[in-house]
């Protein structure tokens, strides 16, 4: 096949719109302009709760690094075993960490209703 | 309507006059339908794409910089939203239409094998990668306007000269091998 015969064939290949195309355009339009707009995702409300996220799994990112750093110090040992008196403040930190996602949804959710 | 027409009827809908907007669909129907159709064939199919990206246009106007007239913006979006569909439901190899059509008794032979032959380009196009078929379906649509279908298709213009190189080149070896 010829270059101009490809031109010619890949040009003219047209189509005119059915009548009621621009109505029916328009109609889509109008209930485009009367829906309610998109809900914005909360970002300012969320922020606690993904702040408290990011806290959380850096803590326990450098809790296993500082684990590992120690194991190559020392022998290792089959059981975690804290210092004494520990064992309270950590039991508090989780309590506490586990109530942060807790309020900010009930927070997210109060605002809505 | 001018390209300051366009501009003016942009304001207008921003504005919340809503009817300015039918003379934007009136004025690019046939284009934005046009485009659509090159993309799968299925005059349905077409005008369904370019009513969706009619009201896509509708919903982003607001983002129109005027760096560029409207129509270089509304092709581009037109373009990006038919190659996102054609990608996510490709189109029949051939259209229901094309099927059902009658055949005309008044056609001479060679018009019927200029048929023939157009199917069988249209087919030859449809069966290349979506990056090649693209760059031709949009050169073409542009009345071989090269700066045009770049901007449509968001390419530098050496990228697109690159590619139609190689859809025709590729083009012109399924024809020549039968590969329909």
């Amino acid at each position: 096949m010829e270059h101009d015969d490809l031109d010619r064939f890949l040009s003219d290949d047209e189509i005119v719109p059915s009548s009621g195309f621009a109505a029916r355009v328009m109609e889509a339009v109008r209930a485009e302009a009367s829906a309610p707009p998109a809900i914005p995702f909360p970002w300012l409300r969320a922020l606690p709760g993904i702040a408290a996220v990011a806290v959380a799994f850096f803590a326990i990112v450098a809790g296993f690094v500082a684990l590992g750093r120690s194991g190559v110090d020392t022998p290792v040992s089959t059981s975690l075993t804290l210092p004494p008196g520990t064992e309270v403040t950590w039991l508090i930190v989780v309590a506490l960490l586990c109530t942060v996602p807790v309020v900010v949804s009930l927070r997210i959710t109060r605002g809505h209703s | 309507m001018s390209a300051a027409e366009d501009a003016q009827a942009v304001d207008r809908v921003l504005q919340g006059d809503l009817s300015a907007f039918e003379g934007i669909v009136r004025r690019w129907q046939g284009p934005l339908v046009n485009m659509a159709y090159r993309f799968c064939h299925d005059r349905g199919r077409a005008e369904e794409m370019a009513q969706e990206a009619f009201v896509r246009a509708f919903r982003g106007l607001a983002k129109w910089r005027r760096d560029a007239v409207f129509s270089t913006w509304l092709f581009a979006l037109a373009a990006n939203l038919y190659r996102t569909e054609i990608r996510r439901i490709p189109p029949r190899t051939v259209a229901l239409d094309q099927i059902i059509e009658p055949a005309d008794p008044s056609r001479t032979e060679s018009g019927l094998e200029d048929e023939d032959r157009r199917r069988g380009v249209r087919r030859a196009v449809q069966s290349l990668p979506s990056k090649y078929r693209e760059a031709l379906v949009l050169f073409y649509f542009h009345d071989m306007d090269v700066a045009t279908a770049a901007q449509s298709l968001r390419l530098p213009e050496g990228t697109l000269k690159a590619r139609l190189a190689r859809g025709r080149d590729m083009l012109r070896r399924k024809l020549l091998h039968g590969t329909r």
